[in-house]
């Protein structure tokens, strides 16, 4: 009964052309088929926000999307952040480091993905504005607000490095 | 958590959904249509939806539109909430809606999520139902028989239950023109930002020489679907907009009621009683309103 | 040789410490964030089966029969586990208290909801799952026992059977003269409590991947595992292997808050993998297995407790009653739970006399477990609320009632009624600091204000002591045999002066490897970036417990230090010998050994490592070519407990007085937190950052606690909760942005003067929360004496009149 689709994707950059199960998830795709094991998944039924990626630039719940919807779309996530050539962290990841956005770092990902596009609309974010996008994202281990210190330090960062 | 198996279809266009739907509901098929999929993906993972096929919408670009007919506000089913939301003509043409659009759940869902999707979905908490019923709201939908024109007194029937066949494509809504001196609000109460709301109010009016006129009142998250709450909009007609007739209809709101919905985070009585709250509250934020 | 490890930072050999103390960037995090840490689901093995739990419908059922049949001719299925093979091959797992437990898996009656009947392994998840839907269990209801009331009645059924009752564990503790000050007493201030179940729901799940190798019949588990060593034991005697022949690789874990190690699972995903003829089988509970029965939920509590006051406001007496519903069994040694709270029974006070009545009950609810704090969260809410309740009934401020009854900084060390010692504190200057950060008479103004609008403003003042790293004997009192907590470490250098440490747990996100890093990095005076932290796994780790009863980061570092001394000693007598020069004229100061007389003359670690590697000819007689060492380290000075359960229990005693601002909005019920305030003393802070985010993190959880969470059970036993729909933890818009400051009373006996800090926010914060709702609601004299305080249920409170009168 379950049928098998041929999909094609880019991941990262990356083409691939695989059959997939009608079912499979994409977070099951990436992580399962791909290797890409840095979204992780935390609730699979759309609340947590831990396997948050990129679909062609905009944020989604990767368990609350199928492979095959993802079929000739971008996906970006978060083994795409760090620079491929010199392994230099992510404005994002250096200040989620810097500014200890972080405790278990099982969350961290989707925090990240999630900012990643926060940034890129509103590179000068308030807090309230920080705090209404990253509200889809439980963390079980900061409390928050050292997340908020590093989308602020991120969103510094970025903006100057745009200027430079 | 994983979803039950299912054949999957991707029509490449409208007819060919329509046709594909015709003959698998022949074929005895229990079928489900997905759009974005954000209301039905957590339903597949817990199996408690287990269709036999499902036919995503996915590929109908013809749907994915916001656009301006002579005054009425078009949006494609297809259209993501979040493209609802980024809108400067939705907003500008249907502020009500646009306020609606932004407390759909989180970025994530509303980047996925359509706007036919939730109305078809029509889960008694959501925003849109309610919506629907304080506008002049239209559904457009083709099925086998070809295209049809559903206002919404007519589209939501009862408990995640719409007048659509199963199979027809919800293919677009339309606004009628929002005038611009009506007042409007949208309150909810969830327990966390986000959440789906226990229960909420979308209303509509127009404050003329201080004196309600037309109001409009949609409840939702109390009962099976969004429900008008004529008794507090006839109490409210010809009265002074102040803060003692919006707490009388506040009061007559939640006591139409038929029976609430009662779950872990709140009774029936606290429903009603929340209706009671926010029809007033937002009653006096919409005549706060200025222009 | 006697080792002493340093109680202060500056007695490490080094002139400028470059890390302890500084806030530096967690070594772990870099490669968090790339997303390249193998939380145990990254981990594929060839070959590896996934399995799938059936889990029980039912609260209380007899299991008449099972029919595998189907599930076992399914597609992609291997190997199908029931309750027979469970019996033939294992015993019940170890509890607390003893003869309480389960099998891995129901073998003749189920008692919860979400307890396993049956397993399958199959070649996907997804295959595993649709194969759950062909088995066939036959059950034949029973009627399920569903609060400690009906657990107590008379004629009750039976939850366990062969037990003949449904008390687990009646305990009666008496300190010092409770009836005598209760007699004299001016005032007696007495409530009961309801403390809802809550649970620790870390962001990864358990998971783990078990391979049963049939030749050598040993077992491997890799897993999420919160304590290796404990596991490992605990494995071996549920499945019948001898304990070396148990293997526990743990993996970095994605949170843990208490409850982290599944022995159920493990012990599933073993035996499907020793009837898959030894194909490793991975297990991952899902959400929805985990909040029905994932070792997830805790504090299942009633109260009846209360204060022995004079007239001047001295509290001079404390008695508590309490009830707790442990659930289906006592796998997660809920006895614990209940004892931890003598370690700090009577808080921050001068109480003379109390006295402890614990009844725990079994009941048809889910198992109960750990979870952060475990067991003060509830018993310091009911301390703090009868605080403030005597404070209201005397007319006083609730800060100053609690200053009053403080203990003085000139009487530590100090040994409370229940008879732990707290080594050191100066809980005044605490409250006077956040008292003054918070500007308590600006908020007391605010409030005035506020109220005379006719609005529910109230302020929670709440101090609390932090029990940190416990021992072995805090919990022999209550049957439980000694839980050993040893922290074992080596510390080795290579040629080039690079330091590798191997330590027995793994990262779960307190940044344990960077406090280990920064230690190790200032004692032998090495940059941090060449030092590597590494986890053995449980078959050549040292004796080691892991994460655990606020103590690995202190654990940890006295281990370190340890070992550096052992380092230390070693090198002088190398570079001695090599240098013809007697052993005490060498010394190690900022990462050189040297002559004390003649400076110049000294090696580098680099040097010193490598010719004891290299050149055996030059070691001194006696010196193995090894320039490691290790050092188990564990609390100094523990004593056994007498008939009342008093001992010195747990090392050190941080503290924290957290100050609170809330609005209730009378209309709907709901609780806005308008301002925190924290100012806490855990001694030296090893790593300012990580203190600062175990302290935001715990109030995260407590406002959970207090406001928002809860595993919701109807009247037949059937738990509501099953998703996050359901259960709800805050989100970055619940959470206070706190305003924090901290006090510094290093202490005195634990190494570089470092107490435990990794629970004292969740021992506070749920108490000041609702501390601060019942200071809105004075005016209305309404009291909200249950958890959590939940719109609803204050709308209920607020609304009771009109309600009874409708």
């Amino acid at each position: 009964m379950s049928s098998k689709q041929r999909i094609e994707v880019r991941v990262n950059g990356t083409r691939y052309v695989r059959e997939v199960e009608a079912r499979l998830t994409l977070a099951d795709f990436l992580r399962h088929e791909l290797s890409l094991g840095g979204t992780h998944v935390g609730c699979e039924h759309g609340i947590c926000g831990a396997c948050t990626v990129l679909i062609n630039d905009q944020s989604a719940r990767s368990c609350l999307t199928l492979a095959v919807q993802a079929d000739d779309c971008d996906i970006t996530t978060v083994e795409n952040l760090r620079n491929p050539e010199t392994g230099a962290l992510h404005p994002i990841q250096q200040s989620f480091v810097d500014a200890h956005g972080l405790q278990c770092g099982f969350c961290t990902p989707g925090f990240m993905m999630t900012t990643l596009e926060l940034l890129r609309e509103n590179p000068d974010p308030s807090d309230e504005q920080i705090k209404e996008a990253l509200g889809g994202n439980l963390c079980r281990c900061t409390g928050y607000q050292s997340i908020m210190d590093s989308v602020r330090l991120a969103a510094q960062r970025m903006k100057s490095s745009t200027l430079g | 958590m994983k979803p039950a198996p299912f054949d999957y279809h991707a029509p490449a266009t409208l007819d060919e959904a329509v046709a594909l739907l015709t003959r698998l509901e022949d074929e005895g098929c229990d079928m489900k249509i997905i759009a974005g999929g954000q209301s039905l993906m957590p339903m597949l993972a817990l199996r408690v939806a287990r269709p036999e096929a499902l036919v995503d919408l996915r590929r109908l670009d013809t749907l994915n539109y916001i656009r301006d007919d002579a005054g009425t506000l078009a949006i494609g089913a297809m259209t993501s909430k979040q493209a609802a939301a980024d809108s400067a003509l939705v907003k500008r043409a249907q502020p009500l809606f646009h306020a609606a659009t932004e407390l759909v759940g989180h970025r994530q869902i509303r980047n996925r999520g359509s706007v036919g999707g939730s109305f078809a979905h029509a889960d008694p908490a959501s925003e849109y139902p309610a919506v629907a019923l304080v506008l002049d709201t239209e559904f457009e939908a083709v099925g086998p028989d070809g295209a049809r024109t559903i206002p919404a007194d007519e589209f939501f029937v009862t408990y995640m239950t719409t007048s659509l066949e199963t199979t027809e494509v919800l293919t677009a809504v339309r606004f009628a023109p929002f005038a611009p001196q009506r007042r409007w609000a949208i309150q909810e109460f969830a327990r966390r930002n986000g959440d789906l709301a226990l229960a909420g109010v979308a209303l509509t009016l127009n404050v003329d020489g201080g004196l309600c006129r037309d109001v409009r009142i949609a409840a939702f998250g109390v009962e099976a679907t969004a429900v008008r709450l004529t008794a507090a909009e006839q109490l409210l007609e010809g009265q002074p907009a102040q803060a003692a007739q919006f707490e009388q209809a506040g009061k007559a709101g939640a006591a139409q009621l038929d029976d609430p919905m009662s779950c872990i985070h709140a009774s029936s009585a606290y429903r009603r009683h929340l209706i009671g709250v926010l029809t007033t509250r937002a009653l006096g934020e919409a005549a706060a309103r200025t222009h | 040789m006697a080792i002493e490890i340093h109680t202060l930072p500056e007695h490490m050999p080094n002139d400028a410490l470059r890390y302890v103390g500084k806030p530096v960037n967690r070594v772990e995090d870099p490669a968090l964030v790339s997303g390249t840490v193998q939380f145990i689901d990254n981990l594929s093995l060839p070959g590896m089966l996934h399995c799938a739990i059936l889990r029980s419908p039912h609260p209380h059922a007899r299991i008449v029969s099972v029919d595998v049949s189907a599930a076992l001719a399914a597609e992609g299925v291997v190997a199908v586990i029931s309750g027979e093979d469970v019996k033939r091959w294992c015993v019940p797992g170890f509890t607390a208290p003893e003869g309480w437990g389960n099998y891995c898996m129901a073998v003749d009656k189920v008692r919860f909801v979400g307890e396993p009947v049956a397993a399958v392994a199959a070649t996907s998840r997804y295959l595993a799952e649709d194969a759950l839907e062909l088995l066939h269990i036959e059950y034949e209801t029973l009627t399920p026992v569903c609060n400690p009331e009906q657990a107590m009645a008379p004629d009750a059924p039976v939850v366990f059977e062969e037990r003949g009752t449904n008390v687990m564990l009646h305990r009666d503790y008496t300190w010092g003269e409770v009836d005598r000050v209760f007699a004299e007493a001016d005032h007696i201030i007495s409530r009961r409590f309801r403390w809802n179940r809550v649970g620790a729901n870390p962001t990864e799940t358990f998971g783990c991947i078990c391979q049963w190798d049939l030749a050598d019949n040993s077992l491997t588990c890799h897993g999420a595992y919160q304590t290796p060593r404990f596991m490992a034991i605990g494995r071996a005697a549920s499945l019948q292997l001898p304990a070396n022949r148990v293997r526990i690789v743990t993996h970095p874990q994605g949170g843990g808050f208490g409850g982290k190690g599944g022995p159920r699972g493990t012990d599933i995903a073993a035996l499907l993998s020793r009837k898959s003829n030894g194909r490793p089988v991975k297990y991952i509970e899902d959400r929805m297995e985990y909040l029905l029965a994932g070792g997830g939920q805790s504090w299942d509590r009633y109260y009846d407790a209360a204060l022995a006051v004079k007239a001047d406001g001295t509290v001079t007496g404390f008695r508590v009653h309490l009830v707790d519903d442990q659930g289906a069994g006592a796998e997660g040694y809920g006895t614990i739970s209940a004892a931890k709270p003598l370690a700090a029974f009577t808080g921050n006070y001068r109480i003379e006399a109390a006295s402890y009545d614990l009844t725990l009950v079994a009941t048809n609810r889910a198992p109960t477990y750990p979870y952060r704090g475990y067991g003060p969260p509830p018993h310091n809410l009911v301390l703090e609320s009868l605080m403030d309740c005597t404070a209201r009934e005397l007319g006083m401020d609730p800060a100053e009632l609690r200053r009053q009854n403080f203990i003085r900084p000139e009487q530590f060390p100090y040994t409370v009624p229940s008879g732990n010692e707290y080594d050191s504190g100066n809980y005044e200057a605490v409250l006077d600091r956040v008292l003054e950060i918070a500007d308590y008479p600006a908020l007391r103004a605010r409030q005035a204000a506020a109220r005379a609008e006719g609005r529910l403003v109230g302020i929670g003042v709440v101090g609390t002591v932090e029990p940190g790293v416990f021992d072995w004997n805090a919990y022999a009192t209550v049957g439980v045999p000694g839980v050993g907590v040893p922290e074992g470490v080596k510390v080795g250098l290579d040629v080039f002066g690079n330091v590798s440490v191997a330590v027995g747990f793994s990262l779960q996100g307190q940044g344990q490897f960077t406090v280990a890093a920064q230690v190790v990095a200032d004692y032998l005076g090495v940059d941090m970036a060449q030092v590597k932290i590494s986890t053995a796994s449980s078959d050549v780790a040292l004796p080691h417990f892991g994460q655990g009863g606020s103590r690995l980061g202190v654990a940890v570092t006295g281990a370190i230090l340890g070992a550096c001394e052992k380092l230390n000693a070693m090198f002088c007598k190398v570079v001695a010998h090599v240098m013809q020069a007697p052993e005490e004229s060498i010394v190690l100061r900022n990462g050189r050994l040297y002559r004390v007389d003649a400076p110049e003359h000294g090696m580098s670690l680099a040097e010193i490592a490598g010719l004891m590697l290299s050149r055996s000819d030059l070691l001194p007689p006696g010196v193995e070519p090894c320039p490691e060492a290790t050092y188990v380290w564990t609390s100094p000075n523990r004593n056994a407990p007498d008939d009342q359960g008093r001992c010195r229990s747990y090392l050190t005693a941080a503290n924290a007085t957290h100050v609170a601002l809330v609005e209730i909005d009378r209309d709907t019920g709901r609780t806005h937190i308008l301002d925190y305030c924290i100012v806490d003393d855990c001694g030296t802070r090893l790593n300012p950052a990580n203190v600062e985010g175990q302290l935001q993190g715990g109030v995260a959880q407590g406002v959970g606690a207090a406001l928002y969470e809860e595993y919701v059970y109807n009247d037949e036993c059937q738990p509501l909760v099953s998703t996050f729909v359901d259960y709800l933890m805050p989100t970055i818009h619940e959470v206070p942005m706190t305003r924090k400051d901290h006090i510094v009373t290093p202490s005195p006996v634990s190494p570089l003067g470092a107490k435990g800090c990794g629970e004292g926010a969740m021992h506070t914060t749920p108490a000041t929360i609702l501390c601060a709702i019942n200071d809105a609601l004075a005016p209305l004299g309404k009291e909200m004496l249950e958890t959590p305080a939940s719109p609803h249920r204050l709308w209920k409170l607020l609304h009771e009149d009109q309600a009874t009168s409708a």
